[in-house]
């Protein structure tokens, strides 16, 4: 009886959590876009040659992206066009289904990237590179170009 | 001043170039294609729902813009519908001097203001090779102007201003990279129509070459490619090579936005070309 009690309050915080979060849609994804750049330097650090390929920070790396993935298509809800300076361009809103096609080709590639654990530079190299490649598949007809 | 400005016009008529001035050339199909990448054509050339491993030139794409509707002509080698019938005499008087084979002035959406710097035997090399590619079969619709800029005799004069197929940059004679750099860059990669801003009558404003400018196409901002504090200062020159191959800066933020399509053209040419595109940048005036 306790035990579900504390498992309700836990899922409560953590909805709370979530909701919290949501409040501020932009926030979150710009937060979840400079998480996944951040990673996209680990992993293209080692593809340019500058690091040393490493199959574990490798992986955390296409971890980051999976979340990025799962989360970023419901951090644009309506409501959310303008503020904080976003780069989110009226395109996503107004061809929602090409934005999620879009998301849905980077989902899927880093989840293949995932499942060929690449353990060499090799391997890293076929399969984060797909990824990358979808980066601009959204960058390119949904985000304004803004200066830094 | 009716008088004079009739005058004006008529001695801005569209005129063709002698065919007698042409280079003895033999012609080079992998040039040509080179400098079908460079140039960017199939960016805004290509059919939309074309389905071919060449790129299909059927055009038809609306480009909106303050000054009414364009639309991208058909340019594949269909003798009907696109250029097909043209000698290499009709191409490159519409390259470089902006004039159709019928004696009309192209609007100025063509970038041939860029073009004109392109030489003969590149010109030539490019016409064959648009030659070999599909041939699409569509007309596209006329352009839809606003008043004033639907009076085509107008654009002799803004030929007259700003049509000058000079270097916009000195570079070391001697130092090929740069001098082949100034001409991709100035040339047939046509930069500067988008990264330059425009002056008064629409021309580019030299003094700001590459500085930046509002996007033609809406919202943001075309980026500041100079070595300036807010273009590339904090980039090394294979920074901007690598960029121009993979998409990707110095921050591993990607390529957006229309330079999507140009970076993906420019991954097309040789490493040399895209080193020889960055030396030139890291050398031209650095502004704020």
């Amino acid at each position: 009886m306790s035990r579900i009690f504390i498992s309700v309050l836990l899922s409560s915080v953590f909805i709370t959590g979530a909701a919290f979060a949501g409040s501020d849609p932009i926030k979150a994804r710009q937060h979840l876009m400079e998480d996944t750049r951040d990673a996209a330097k680990v992993v293209g650090g080692m593809l340019k040659g500058e690091q040393p390929f490493d199959a574990d920070a490798a992986m955390a790396a296409l971890k980051t992206w999976q979340k990025t993935a799962t989360e970023a298509g419901d951090l644009f809800p309506e409501g959310s066009e303008t503020g904080h300076d976003t780069e989110a361009k009226a395109t996503i809103w107004t061809d929602r289904d090409g934005f999620n096609a879009a998301m849905e080709k980077f989902s899927t590639a880093v989840d293949a990237a995932i499942a060929a654990k690449p353990d060499s530079l090799d391997a890293l190299k076929a399969t984060a590179g797909p990824v990358f490649k979808t980066c601009k598949g959204c960058h390119e007809g949904y985000r304004v170009e803004k200066e830094d | 001043m009716a008088l004079a400005g009739f005058l004006l016009l008529l001695g801005t008529r569209p005129s063709g170039l002698p065919s007698n001035i042409f280079p003895a050339h033999v012609q080079d199909l992998s040039n040509g294609e080179l400098l079908f990448h460079a140039g960017g054509c199939a960016s805004c050339h290509s059919s939309a729902d074309a389905d071919s491993e060449l790129p299909v030139l059927g055009g038809g794409l609306a480009m909106e813009t303050p000054f009414g509707t364009f639309r991208v002509p058909n340019i594949s080698p269909d003798p009907d519908f696109g250029i097909g019938e043209w000698t290499q005499s009709d191409f490159i008087t519409a390259m470089r001097l902006g004039s159709s084979p019928d004696g009309r002035h192209y609007y100025p959406s063509f970038p041939y203001a860029s073009y004109s710097r392109m030489t003969f035997e590149d010109l030539m090399d490019l016409k064959s090779y648009l030659d070999t590619l599909p041939w699409a079969q569509n007309r596209n619709e006329d352009h839809e102007l606003k008043f004033p800029w639907n009076i085509r005799a107008g654009i002799g004069l803004w030929k007259i201003l700003n049509l000058d197929p000079s270097d916009v940059i000195v570079m070391p004679p001697d130092n090929s990279l740069l001098t082949r750099g100034r001409y991709l860059v100035e040339g047939p990669g046509h930069c500067g129509e988008c990264h330059t801003p425009r002056n008064m009558s629409g021309g580019l404003n030299n003094g700001r070459w590459l500085a930046g400018a509002p996007n033609p196409e809406g919202e943001g901002k075309v980026p500041n490619i100079t070595p300036g504090a807010k273009g590339f200062a904090d980039w090394s020159q294979d920074d901007i090579a690598y960029y121009l191959e993979s998409g990707f800066t110095p921050d591993f933020d990607t390529v957006g936005s229309s330079m999507v399509e140009v970076q993906e053209n420019m991954a097309q040419l040789p490493a040399e070309d895209r080193a020889a595109i960055a030396a030139y940048l890291k050398q031209i005036p650095a502004l704020q």
